[in-house]
């Protein structure tokens, strides 16, 4: 009993927890705060049990339908185009990093390029790419495939180049042809510096996506948010939605740690040896 | 033994000096590509666009230096929100890495924490601080700069958190062995050991956070009350449908970032140089 409770005291989790806590009481004290000083608390800093209770409130609050409904209804909207935009850019970004590693002319042109576009604002890009495209759902699919390309492609590369010396040695002692050499040598090896790249880019699919709804009244959460904000609809949609936007960030990227989890070849390796070492 | 004569391109691809040729002249002739398509409206028939929302690089550079005067006040806006953030973010960002690295049981956890911040959307954190700053002055330009500020600051903490929690735990192995042979104390091994690691990591955080400061000046212009800074008059301009303005302004964000990353790539080859004579 008692090592179980040091074992309780010792793990990660409950340092976390208590963080989490931490956060709380802060967060509450100064709703508290906000509450006996402000004539809109609901505005600057709700309760946090306000906010989940408006999650749960059954009672509707625009087009019949309630906060819950249109957090999700308009979250569907949103997601599904930051994930096909996500697709989109892991593929080119994966596809670039590959041609870059196979032709020094194409590494040549395309890595300074890769470097300036993180420079320039994509997301400021936003209103010029919806104005090109005349359709809010492909603009929101390009700035996220964008925003996605980049730094899975720069990631990837540099898996690419992380290979050992000794590994092409090896390949060569085999005679291994050039497809050979790629298929089971060197993208195996660029796996964990691709899902880094995944894992920045989620998140920021996410975002971008969102950001594209708020220019126009198309649905989708970015709609929803600038919406509540105006007042258009209670103000709590608008903190339903800054919750679930940052859990949904939290969780785009655990979640690709978790695919990582499962694809990987190294990890997979790794989850043999501790089998091993346990039995 | 016979010796073949190598074929024109091994006998290029085995030459430095068009090795760096083509590392400076690739790029560039790829852009001023680019640049002639776009001029002579190639780009518009693959894109489908008109001129008015695709304008010419020249209209662009035109509209540029016509507006310099008010394009400078409002690139100055963007600059001084991304530049003050960035340094306070920073700042906050390493005082927290170097408190979890003194407490390492419960900073490591609280860093964790710190890094799901980093994945919120932007986006939802700036309506909140435009909300949350409402009484800082009666002022709506100070009200407004202070709540993107805040923004691009909190972007910042985290990136700079975690690296610099890297860089001060992360040593050199034996190093540690090495100060406590010296006996030394810990404020000794922070000052000549850790902090010094740090440095290097501290600046792959600036990497990371100088564009990202930029991205999110720009973005929590959008949501901020008092209309001033460029990501702003992209959006208005837009609004207006005067896509020309939009994109010289858009162009003017690109070269905020270029001209910040220059100074930052400037400083680290200065500071990490002094720091490899000694």
């Amino acid at each position: 009993m008692m090592k179980k409770l040091n074992k309780i005291r010792q793990s990660k989790i409950l340092v976390t927890l208590v963080w989490i806590a931490g956060i709380i009481v802060i967060w509450e004290i100064f709703a508290f705060i906000v509450e006996a000083t402000k004539r809109t608390p609901e505005n600057i800093l709700p309760h946090i049990w306000q906010i989940i209770f408006s999650f749960f409130d059954p009672k509707p609050v625009a087009n019949g339908m309630s906060c819950t409904a249109v957090v999700f209804v308009n979250a569907g909207q949103t997601l599904s185009r930051a994930g096909q935009g996500f697709l989109i850019g892991t593929l080119i970004g994966f596809v670039l990093a590959i041609l870059m590693k196979l032709s020094r002319i194409v590494e040549k042109i395309a890595a300074p390029y890769l470097m300036l576009i993180q420079l320039i604002p994509i997301l400021g890009m936003a209103p010029i790419i919806l104005a090109m495209t005349h359709d809010i759902g492909s603009s929101r699919i390009i700035i996220a495939a964008i925003l996605t390309f980049y730094p899975v492609a720069t990631n990837t590369l540099a898996g690419l180049n992380s290979v050992e010396k000794a590994k092409y040695e090896l390949m060569y002692s085999y005679s291994a042809s050039k497809s050979t050499i790629y298929l089971k040598m060197l993208i195996p090896s660029c796996i964990p510096y691709f899902f880094t790249g995944l894992k920045i880019a989620a998140p920021m699919a996410i975002t971008a996506s969102i950001l594209v709804d708020t220019l126009q009244g198309d649905g989708g959460l970015g709609c929803m948010l600038s919406q509540s904000l105006k007042h258009a609809m209670s103000i709590y949609v608008f903190w339903d939605i800054v919750v679930f936007s940052a859990v949904i960030g939290v969780l785009s990227c655990s979640l690709m740690g978790w695919i990582e989890n499962i694809v990987s070849p190294i990890k997979r390796i790794e989850r043999k040896t501790k089998k091993k070492g346990a039995a | 033994m016979i010796k073949r004569r190598k074929s024109l391109w091994q006998r290029l691809k085995e030459n430095s000096v068009a090795q760096t040729l083509s590392t400076i002249l690739l790029p560039i002739s790829f852009g001023v590509l680019i640049l002639v398509f776009w001029q002579t409206q190639v780009l518009h028939k693959i894109f489908n666009t008109d001129t008015n929302t695709l304008p010419l690089p020249s209209r662009i550079c035109r509209i540029i230096i016509d507006n310099h005067s008010a394009i400078l006040v409002n690139a100055l806006y963007t600059i001084i929100v991304a530049v003050v953030g960035l340094v306070i973010g920073s700042i906050i960002g390493y005082l927290i890495a170097v408190f979890a690295a003194l407490f390492q049981k419960w900073g490591a956890g609280g860093l964790t924490i710190v890094g799901a911040f980093n994945a919120i959307p932007i986006v939802a954190l700036a309506p909140v601080m435009t909300n949350w700053t409402k009484d800082v002055s009666n002022d709506p330009n100070i009200r407004s700069m202070v709540a993107k500020i805040l923004v691009v600051m909190i972007v910042c903490i985290a990136s700079m958190s975690i690296n610099a929690f890297r860089g001060l735990t992360e040593l050199k192995p034996f190093t540690l062995d090495l100060m406590s042979s010296y006996a030394a104390s810990k404020k000794t091994v922070f000052l000549k050991l850790r902090l010094p690691n740090s440095i290097p990591y501290v600046f792959t955080a600036f990497r990371v956070s100088v564009p990202i400061s930029i991205i999110s000046a720009v973005v929590s212009e959008y949501f901020a009350e008092y209309i001033v800074g460029v990501g702003r008059e992209i959006r208005e301009n837009i609004v207006l449908g005067q896509y020309p303005t939009a994109w010289a302004y858009i162009v003017v964000a690109c070269l905020i970032g270029l001209l910040m990353y220059g100074v930052l790539v400037a400083i680290e080859s200065i500071v990490l140089k002094s720091r490899r004579v000694k």
